[in-house]
């Protein structure tokens, strides 16, 4: 077997070689050192996986966190950002459905029961009329984060935080929304992010009672 | 708590975190996340050479991970499928970018990237004495095609078959490409010894 031969069936000879291979193999330091350094390449080659400490940066994940909110594939947790601290949880879950109907009821309770200052008018229903939902929701904000400084102005910072989350959440579900009105997981994602919106006003609410 | 245990422990905890993923828990899917992605970021980094692909890769490997994951039924490992996944972004992206993803079999893109034939004195072997560092630049150096056969087979431990499957070539040609990339980091590192040698 010349070293022609030797090399062209090497590729193919992974598990072994043949006998022939083997005695030209013993015969020939030259082919002999280059499947040592082959073998030494593949062998360390297996090596390199333990080096797997290289992290992406951390706007990988945000830009993931993002794209999956997006899409609604994603819920939030519920207690962050929202539960700031040691406020009781509140069971809000199956007598908020539907929604938009059920966020109007939480407003005209919370008005009732828990009067002293005026918010604005009860949202309208979840399929239209979004924009006036952001003039009325904006007016609100401004109404509730007055309302928080005058009773717990430590906890100004943190509500107007959790209300740009929760507001973002809203605009990113109306996209959704918008760009496809049939598509029930945009609006089921939607309904949630008003109803995370009604429990931040439920919280400031009960916050700022004397 | 044993190793056995640990890993039980563990297996349980992303059975449970999955099932979580597909319900729509974020924090669950963060976690998954931060469990594989310095697999997946290095998987994509060796493929790539790049750093700024890798992340892209990454970010796009995880997201269709997390759209499929409702379909992802346990009859595999999770981090193979997710592995899987990767290798498939990475190398869609190079067919993509018009780059070979495997060389046409005896054909050699250019002169340059082809392995040299040895002439006049032999080097010493370089059994025994490869960095592993020097490999990791070696393997960067690589033509883009050869890299993804060596990194899919040497390194991530793929079977020619299942490369021949996930690359759409031949088992043969597999090999045969494989052959050459090793050929042609030889070479590389026989080079890169040569210049230290040289240096004062």
């Amino acid at each position: 077997m010349t070293c022609e031969e030797f090399e062209r069936v090497l590729p193919e000879n992974e598990g072994g070689h043949t006998i022939e291979q083997k005695s030209h193999l013993n015969s020939c330091s030259p082919c002999s050192d280059l499947v040592a350094d082959l073998n030494a390449i593949s062998e360390q080659a297996r090596f390199l996986r333990d080096t797997d400490t290289d992290e992406p940066n951390p706007r990988v994940w945000n830009s993931i966190r993002i794209a999956l909110r997006q899409e609604g594939l994603i819920r939030e947790p519920e207690s962050a950002p929202f539960l700031v601290h040691s406020q009781p949880r509140r069971r809000r879950l199956v007598w908020l459905i539907p929604a938009g109907a059920l966020i109007l009821l939480m407003f005209g309770v919370v008005q009732y029961k828990r009067a002293p200052v005026q918010l604005a008018a009860q949202k309208p229903v979840l399929s239209s009329a979004t924009s006036e939902i952001a003039d009325a929701s904006s007016l609100d904000d401004q109404q509730l984060l007055e309302v928080v400084s005058k009773h717990a102005p430590a906890m100004r910072a943190s509500y107007a935080a959790n209300l740009r989350d929760v507001n973002s959440y809203i605009r990113d579900a109306e996209e959704s929304v918008k760009i496809d009105p049939n598509d029930e997981q945009a609006q089921k994602y939607l309904m949630d992010a008003y109803e995370q919106k009604s429990i931040v006003y439920e919280m400031a609410m009960d916050r700022s009672l004397p | 708590m044993t190793d056995a245990r640990k890993s039980q422990a563990q297996k349980i905890s992303e059975v449970e975190l999955i099932e979580r993923a597909k319900q729509g828990d974020a924090e669950a899917f963060e976690a998954l996340y931060h469990l594989h992605k310095r697999r997946v970021y290095s998987l994509c980094l060796r493929m790539t050479a790049n750093t700024a692909a890798a992340e892209d890769l990454t970010q796009e490997a995880f997201l269709q991970l997390f759209r499929k994951i409702g379909t992802f039924r346990g009859e595999s490992a999770f981090s193979t499928w997710l592995h899987r996944m990767a290798v498939n972004v990475v190398l869609m992206q190079l067919r993509k970018k018009g780059l070979p993803v495997v060389p046409l079999e005896d054909t050699i893109e250019t002169e340059e990237e082809a392995p040299r034939k040895e002439l006049g004195a032999p080097d010493p072997s370089l059994a025994g004495s490869i960095d592993r560092l020097q490999l990791q630049r070696a393997v960067e150096d690589l033509p883009p095609g050869y890299r993804s056969i060596f990194v899919l087979h040497d390194v991530e431990g793929y079977e020619h078959n299942e490369i021949a499957e996930i690359v759409g070539c031949s088992v043969g040609n597999s090999k045969s490409q494989l052959h050459k990339a090793r050929l042609k980091l030889r070479e590389l590192l026989k080079t890169s010894r040569a210049e230290k040698a040289r240096k004062p």
